[in-house]
């Protein structure tokens, strides 16, 4: 546990550096929102990465198919599929037609109040349902990994997180989350050889070993997801819900082109990818050298699979090796969960900021200076409301809130983006239809499932993407239609159109 | 009066930008959403055929969730390789006709 906490007291250190340098590059609102727009492809690539794979990627995918076979791979595929979706539809209107968040591009398209007041709603109810369980989930993880209790977990995680946001803004954050995809796909790679080296670098004998340990029915789906409807939703809300979340949209605007903007994606694919791909044979591996018993024992849902397979690859519990490699990666799993808190409080603390604040509150009537003190102020505001929401969560169950988010983003956040930049006809009326019919439709549908009713539930699906999206489209789609017909949006939507697709607007 | 006429021809090339995205786009959007949602189905309700094995150990479902992260790999490197040539070039003459112009 001391290996854990000194590797972890260097990357502290290593972060906090960062900030400080970061803090003395950072005066302007464009400076705290987006890095200045000034950073390369290979840079965001990087930092999407880190922003992306959460500790329930990093440790639950190894976990998932260490306990369950196929499905654990299933969960690993559909977070990249999800990349073609930010690709081809997303990443590069964002970057042409907004400045710093989904705020900006609604309020260009529809240049109404009410339709920014529903894209910040949009945003803030995705981060927060997605922040609070990770919150939790770092309570847990950093009491597991070193010992300390889960309410100073939590503040520890949360006051982090809070002084990189708070003073180094959208640099410093984008520098943590290269640190740790660093260091995770360091990780990664390292675990990987060291386990192939044990079967002669044939892959193909982990699924032999683990099929003979754990019988035929470990290859094969079906034995976590058990409703194949259900797998077909959690499947949908990935790879449409990615393109909805705002923490990730945020980060098309750190780069100064569309065509940056593209490349980066496809570093994130291949950097990401990789390390999805990876984490079905570390399960695989983990359940053949570790032992399903082991990884049980230590946690039930299977998240120390990968730590524990590091353990072993190192020599063995005990071993200097051993704790060694257990210490690398669990405190690159701490890093982890810090990244991605650090940009969910990012992207709140801008909506808040720069969209509630600044233009809707003020009609943009506010000095560039005063602008990053709010969003620094928003930023404390925000951590210190996710630590003491972190610590209320302790026991309580927050699987509703973690399938919320991406259900939210996919039903309410992606059918509201993708009609402003695609279609003439859409309007104020449109956005707030959609918004509400995919909002409300996936917080009902969610409150009403076995997440939150167990086997008391009125409703058969975990996640209720494959419903609430339909339905988003739909209330986006009669909202439009009901809503008297704006001649003046419409006739904009040529000029919009022009600067979506080449980033400059007719002078 | 010539400003107009500039922005007008602007607005029609990046109509035609447009279209020419969607006709892309479109069968490489249809092409990963059937390859992955296709992949869930057969998972959730064709069980026995995911469990055919084809390489030793290897039996068709793990074959098909590799090929999805191959299939996914190879639209992003053309999906940019066409983004390079074909649309930044129309992008970019369709911002061109428009710079200087008076809405």
């Amino acid at each position: 546990m001391s290996i854990t906490l000194l590797i972890f007291l260097l990357i502290l250190i290593v972060t906090l550096g960062i900030t400080y340098w970061a803090a003395q590059r950072t005066k302007t609102a464009s400076d705290f929102y987006a890095a200045d727009s000034q950073l390369t492809a290979a840079q965001n690539g990087f930092a999407l990465a880190g922003d992306w794979c959460s500790a329930a990627a990093f440790l639950g995918f190894s976990g998932l198919t260490a306990l369950y076979g196929m499905d654990g791979a299933f969960y690993a595929l559909g977070p990249l599929v999800a990349f073609c979706t930010v690709l081809f539809l997303i990443a590069e209107p964002l970057r042409n037609s907004g400045k710093y968040t989904l705020g900006d591009v609604i309020r260009s398209r529809m240049q109404t109040r009410s339709s920014l007041l529903a894209a910040i709603a949009g945003t803030i109810v995705v981060n927060f349902a997605y922040l609070m369980p990770q919150m939790a989930g770092a309570g847990v993880l950093v009491r597991l990994l070193t010992g300390i209790s889960y309410d100073w977990a939590v503040i520890f995680v949360g006051v982090s997180m809070i002084v990189y946001v708070a003073f180094g803004g959208m640099l410093a954050t984008t520098w943590v989350q290269i640190v740790k995809a660093v260091l995770m796909l360091g990780a990664g790679a390292i675990v990987l050889v060291m386990a192939l080296s044990l079967v002669h670098f044939n892959p193909l004998t982990l699924f032999a070993d683990t099929e003979a340990k754990y019988g035929a029915g470990y290859l094969l789906p079906g034995n976590y997801l058990k409703n194949p409807f259900d797998q077909i939703s959690l499947g949908l809300g990935y790879v449409l819900g990615l393109a909805g979340l705002p923490h990730v949209m945020t980060r098309f605007y750190t780069v100064p082109d569309a065509k940056t903007a593209r490349r980066s994606v496809v570093w994130v694919m291949f950097l990401a990818g990789a390390f999805f791909a990876g984490t079905t044979l570390f399960g695989l591996a983990a359940a053949d050298f570790v032992g399903q018993d082991a990884i049980r024992a230590a946690d039930k849902g299977g998240n120390l699979a990968l730590p524990l397979l590091a353990q072993h690859l190192g020599g063995g519990k005990g071993s200097v090796g051993g704790e060694l490699m257990l210490g690398f990666v669990a405190a690159v799993a701490v890093a982890t969960i810090l990244a991605v808190v650090s940009a969910l409080t990012l992207s709140t603390s801008s909506s808040i900021a720069h969209d509630f604040y600044v233009n809707w509150l003020k009609g943009g009537q506010v000095e560039g200076r005063q602008e990053v003190w709010i969003a620094r102020l928003a930023a404390v505001i925000i951590g210190v409301l996710a630590i003491a929401l972190g610590i209320l969560a302790q026991g309580v169950n927050v699987a509703v809130l973690v399938i919320l988010a991406i259900c939210v983003a996919a039903s309410a956040n992606f059918p509201v983006l993708v009609l402003s930049l695609f279609w003439r006809r859409f309007n104020t009326g449109g956005v707030i239809g959609g918004m509400t019919a995919g909002l409300v439709s996936s917080v009902a549908l969610a409150m009403i499932g076995p997440a939150m009713r167990g086997s008391d539930a009125l409703w058969p699906l975990v996640n209720p993407t494959i419903v609430s999206l339909p339905i988003g489209f739909l209330g986006a789609a009669l909202g439009s239609l009901i809503a008297a017909r704006d001649l003046e949006n419409e006739k904009r939507f040529d000029a919009f159109l022009l600067q979506v697709h080449t980033g400059r607007a007719p002078e | 009066m010539r400003g107009d006429r500039r922005v007008e021809a602007a607005h029609a090339a990046v109509r035609a930008l447009v279209a020419a995205k969607i006709r892309f786009l479109l069968p490489m959007t249809i092409i990963y959403i059937v390859g992955y949602v296709g992949l869930t189905v057969v998972a959730g309700f064709a069980k026995d055929v995911m469990a055919i094995k084809i390489v030793g150990p290897l039996n068709i479902g793990f074959a098909l969730i590799a090929l999805n992260y191959l299939l996914s790999w190879a639209l992003a490197l053309i999906y940019e390789r066409v983004a390079n040539r074909v649309f930044d070039p129309l992008s970019a003459a369709a911002a061109e006709s428009v710079r200087g112009a008076v809405r």
